[in-house]
């Protein structure tokens, strides 16, 4: 409300009502205006009415003297006549024009101005005196000086009649029409100031009518226009700043009030699209995520494929190279052994040259199992007859005396195309890093079950263990070749990366999850083939 | 007096079969490639054939065949690097007698050489 006065101009209220306003004006000054003339007119016309009333009352009461023709008794009337408020001037003149009777004494015997209404009422022109006026007109309104009373001039003929020219004196010819006329000067003083009250009181009607109909016609526009359409304006802002949680509160049966609930309507749209639009995003921006995650792992996985598979080539090369020196050392350590003392110190370094020797020899053929990642015999098997092969096989060794096996397979045989002794040397693997995570001693859970991932159906084989845990920084290299963490001529480092390549080969993965200090859960998952019923 | 060819392109491989089996009332010969061994063995009958399965001219398992084929009194026993069980079974389907793994010990050797020979008839 403060700002329509600071900027009338940005208010549509404020330009209505300064434009009805105008209008109003306009037409309260005519409708002023016409009634003011309007009055004066009446009142005119009934000030012409009295005042010739008046001067036929002249015109009788010297009937008498005029026709005994006694000039001071006529004098004497005017002069009685004059005295009475409001009467300015009597005059008694000829048709010459010369006066003969005046209330005003000096006059009598001049002349009456020949421009003026008592020869001008008849006479067009007062030098030719047969041209007369169709209407003649026998008053006239004047003011002797500005500021004074207006003063109404009536002439009236004196017509010739018989009493006229049959009287004694026979002071007029038969044949003269017109003997002279009678005229008056009467003051409107009052009449004036009558008009002026009234002109007054109009104005002031006129004035408190504009200005009560202006202010209630802008407090109606004020809150039927402009209130309603500000809170509209006041809406479409907040809405273009993006709060589309506010609606116009405007409740109105009216235009404003359609406006208003088509405007929220379409806000709520705009809401309903804007909130689908953000749904979209967010869902593209995780889809993104998970397929930029899918992305990095296969690349992960293909360069850890990659680097496994140069690594098993150079290694089967290696292996082979190696082998042969390797016999030759071993023999001659041996044919020197069985000529030195079994007792002597001769014996015992011969024996380290044996022991290292036969390591190198147990690295090597760990090489080239990582190295025959390839299959030779790939057939359908069933995963829960490996694993039981598997743990029949381990459970007599000395190593797993200590362990309790937990074995919770279910019954369904589980199909995958692979090599069974590849599978049972990862089963294997998973046994014997089990054992030794818990110093053989513990409980080792083996699990089968059906899992789904990406849709198609997968083996998965659980392998947990009680032990040592792995630590976080070290989950990521357990895959890597030679990655060890157990004493130095224990292990090569080579089992979990040979199985993770073999695993990878069949379309299956090895997933680990690890609670320090408390058990670790290895996951191997291999595809299933789909059972044809 | 039994007699062995060994058959290896490793001089070292060659060297400790003829070591390992020295003294042992064994005569024994070598040849460094699988052709070379196929020309001694048309020479003279051979009792055993110590045969490397990997040489670069003609492969373990081509000699095989071939004495299989030409020397059936000839036995066979395979040196290989590669101790798979699918070349070893297969080298054991085409008549192979048995096969010892590199690296071997002398008496590892001795003990396949003599389970050949301890065979009856």
């Amino acid at each position: 409300m403060k700002n329509i006065f600071l900027h009338p101009k940005r208010y549509l209220a404020v330009k209505l009502i300064i434009a009805i306003g105008v209008l109003m004006i306009i037409g309260s000054f005519i409708f002023w205006y016409a009634t003011l003339q309007k009055q004066e007119k009446d009142i005119m016309s009934i000030a012409v009415k009295y005042g010739g009333s008046f001067v036929d009352f002249v015109k009788e009461s010297t009937r008498y003297s005029m026709l005994t023709f006694h000039r001071t008794s006529i004098q004497q009337t005017l002069e009685n006549i004059s005295v009475a408020e409001g009467i300015e001037s009597v005059r008694i003149f000829n048709h010459a024009g010369k006066i003969s009777y005046s209330t005003y004494k000096r006059d009598i015997g001049s002349y009456v101005n020949k421009t003026s209404i008592s020869c001008k009422g008849c006479h067009l022109d007062t030098t030719k005196t047969f041209e007369l006026l169709q209407k003649p007109k026998k008053w006239n309104i004047y003011k002797l000086t500005e500021g004074e009373a207006t003063i109404l001039e009536l002439v009236e003929p004196i017509y010739n009649e018989s009493a006229c020219y049959t009287s004694e004196c026979h002071v007029h010819p038969k044949e003269q029409k017109i003997l002279g006329f009678v005229e008056a000067d009467l003051s409107l003083e009052l009449l004036d100031k009558a008009l002026f009250r009234q002109g007054l009181a109009l104005t002031a009607y006129v004035f408190i009518f504009t200005a009560a109909a202006a202010v209630s016609l802008g407090i109606i526009l004020y809150k039927l226009v402009s209130k309603p359409i500000s809170e509209l304006a006041n809406g479409m802002e907040r809405a273009a700043g993006g709060d589309l949680d506010y609606s116009v509160p405007i409740k109105s049966m009216d235009e404003m009030g359609i406006l208003a609930r088509t405007f929220n309507s379409m806000i709520k749209d705009l809401k309903a699209a804007r909130d689908q639009r953000e749904l979209w995003t967010q869902t593209l921006e995780a889809e993104v995520a998970k397929k930029t995650e899918e992305i990095q792992k296969t690349h992960e996985g293909m360069v850890q494929t990659e680097k496994l598979a140069s690594l098993g080539r150079m290694a089967a090369g290696v292996a082979h190279e190696i082998n042969s020196p390797l016999t030759g050392i071993v023999t001659f350590a041996h044919l020197m052994k069985k000529r030195v003392p079994d007792d002597g110190p001769d014996a015992e370094d011969l024996n380290v040259i044996i022991e290292q020797a036969e390591r190198c020899a147990k690295i090597i053929k760990n090489l080239l199992t990582f190295a025959r990642a390839t299959p030779s015999e790939k057939g359908e098997l069933n995963i829960n007859d490996v694993l039981s092969r598997t743990i029949f096989m381990i459970k007599n060794q000395e190593k797993f005396h200590n362990i309790k096996f937990n074995i919770n397979m279910e019954e369904t045989p589980f199909i995958t195309l692979g090599d069974a002794s590849q599978f049972q040397q990862i089963f294997l693997n998973m046994l014997i890093n089990a054992a030794d995570a818990m110093n053989e001693r513990g409980t080792i859970t083996i699990a089968t079950r059906k899992i789904i991932m990406d849709d198609k159906p997968f083996v998965e084989i659980e392998f947990t263990d009680t032990g040592c845990g792995i630590p976080e920084e070290i989950l990521g290299k357990l895959f890597e070749p030679f990655f060890t963490t157990k004493p130095v001529g224990k292990g090569t480092g080579l089992g979990l990366s040979v199985s993770h390549g073999i695993v990878k080969h069949y379309g299956g993965n090895i997933d680990v999850k690890s609670t320090a200090g408390t058990e670790t859960s290895f996951f191997v998952r291999l595809p299933l083939i789909e059972q044809k019923i | 007096m039994k007699k062995i060819l060994v058959i290896d392109d490793e001089p070292i491989v060659r060297i400790s079969c003829e070591r390992s089996l020295a003294n042992m009332g064994y005569e024994i010969k070598s040849a460094s490639s699988g052709k070379e061994g196929i020309e001694l063995l048309e020479k003279e009958p051979f009792n055993l054939v110590l045969l490397d399965l990997k040489m670069p001219d003609m492969d373990g398992i081509e000699v095989l065949k071939k004495i299989r084929e030409k020397w059936q009194e000839t036995k066979v026993i395979m040196i290989t690097g590669y101790s798979t069980v699918e070349t070893a079974v297969k080298t054991l389907k085409l008549g192979a007698f048995s096969y010892i793994e590199k690296p071997f010990t002398p008496d590892t050797l001795l003990e396949a050489v003599k389970e050949v020979f301890d065979l009856p008839g």
